[in-house]
């Protein structure tokens, strides 16, 4: 029993000592571990909409980092999500550092088709960003945090004004339109073509027109569209339609009754 | 006489006892001061850390006294295991069962931080169930020696 006493009391100071060092050194490593995000950056690429959200680890520790995971959630204001993305690292071994950029991609398009509503009213994207990682391959690490980003919708209060009409000729008339919207959009400008058409209330094409567009970030829009229509055709009442091609999305028709 | 000689002999007995007792409080109350300043820093985020620690530090030390004055008896190991007992107690709250949150505001958002100790605290109390079985073995020799030395007599 004597000897049963001995080895016992021989692990549980051995164990102890394991216990100290292994606290002393990971509580040191863990000090010397620089983990951190840059600022987001967001911009435009072929359709997409690229949330760019730099990450630097520096491991001068004793033990290597393992199972770097990072996770990011954008929702919008109801809680739906729109878009999620996940970087990788399997090892980041002591002594070294990684510095990566975890982009969040949100397809413009998927938007447009999807909620039409962020192209004329401005919202704000929620960003669930959570970073798991294993210290020592024993201590499962979970940074997250939760991040509101605003969207301005770049067509933002798009409306038509009172609707004039000019003598143009016997047989055709000249319309005025005026057009105004605000462009809110931080991040992008809006380049590309707008075409107009004119329905009367019977369905049947009046006329129509094709403008170029190019509103800049945080500027608003205001111009009178003018189309020359069959005066026969015209009616009191009818439909105006918009569409637009931009280097950024493609939306239409959106319709606008009048009269 | 007879009653100075026995004060004499019972001081002799426990002096070293005492002294004993006071360098055992002293070695205990450096670690628990070193965590106590380690943490100090962080103690908006571990308001109920330093309580809890000096609870169980006084605990602890109070088994600690206790278990070295009745040196020589059974409840020696007894005060022994409630030692270990409450040492394990501690670190079961004090890493709140293994899984330590931090709710950090940085600007503009929250930080949630997340460390799963399990694996630690499992070692930790493993150490501990390690010195409470110490303690049984050396209770069961202790009674087992004291029979034998009856039976002898």
């Amino acid at each position: 029993m004597r000897y049963a006493v001995r080895a016992l009391g021989w692990a549980t100071k051995t164990l102890w000592i394991l216990i100290i060092v292994f606290a002393g050194t990971s509580v040191y490593s863990a000090m010397n571990v620089r983990m951190g995000f840059g600022e987001p950056q967001v911009f435009l690429s072929s359709g997409f909409v690229i949330l760019s959200i730099p990450l630097f680890v520096n491991n001068s520790g004793f033990y290597d980092l393992s199972e770097l995971n990072l996770t990011v959630d954008a929702m919008d204001y109801d809680g739906s999500l729109v878009s999620t993305s996940t970087t990788f690292v399997p090892l980041i071994p002591r002594g070294s550092s990684v510095e990566t950029a975890h982009n969040v991609s949100i397809s413009l398009d998927d938007i447009t088709s999807d909620v039409l509503n962020y192209l004329f009213n401005d919202t704000i994207f929620n960003v669930d960003l959570s970073m798991k990682v294993n210290f020592a391959r024993v201590i499962p690490f979970q940074v997250s945090m939760n991040k509101t980003i605003p969207w301005g919708a770049p067509l933002y209060d798009f409306s038509i004004g009172q609707i004039s009409y000019d003598y143009y000729n016997l047989t055709h008339q000249r319309v005025l339109i005026p057009l105004s919207f605000e462009n809110h959009s931080p991040y992008f400008d809006i380049d590309g073509i707008m075409q107009v058409e004119i329905y009367n209330s019977r369905d049947e094409l009046v006329g129509s027109r094709t403008l170029s567009l190019n509103v800049s970030s945080h500027s608003t829009y205001e111009d009178q569209v003018e189309l020359i229509v069959d005066i026969s055709k015209l009616t009191e009442s009818g439909e105006v339609h918009f569409s637009f091609e931009t280097s950024m999305f493609s939306l239409g028709p959106v319709v606008i009754p009048y009269g | 006489m007879v009653e100075k000689g026995d004060t004499k002999a019972f001081l002799r007995k426990m002096m070293p006892r005492v002294f004993k007792a006071a360098v055992l409080v002293g070695i205990v109350y450096v670690p628990v001061y070193f965590v106590s300043t380690l943490i100090r820093p962080l103690q908006s985020f571990f308001p109920w850390y330093e309580p809890l620690a000096n609870i169980f530090a006084v605990i602890f030390t109070i088994f600690l006294v206790v278990g070295v004055f009745s040196s020589g008896t059974v409840f020696q190991y007894v005060f022994g295991v409630a030692r270990t007992l409450v040492l394990m107690m501690f670190f079961i709250c004090a890493l709140n069962g293994g899984v330590v949150t931090l709710a950090v505001p940085t600007e503009g958002a929250t930080t949630n931080i997340l460390v799963d100790l399990r694996i630690v605290l499992a070692m930790l109390v493993l150490v501990c169930l390690l010195g409470i079985g110490k303690n049984v073995i050396q209770a069961i020799e202790f009674m087992s020696s004291k029979t034998e030395t009856k039976e002898t007599q």
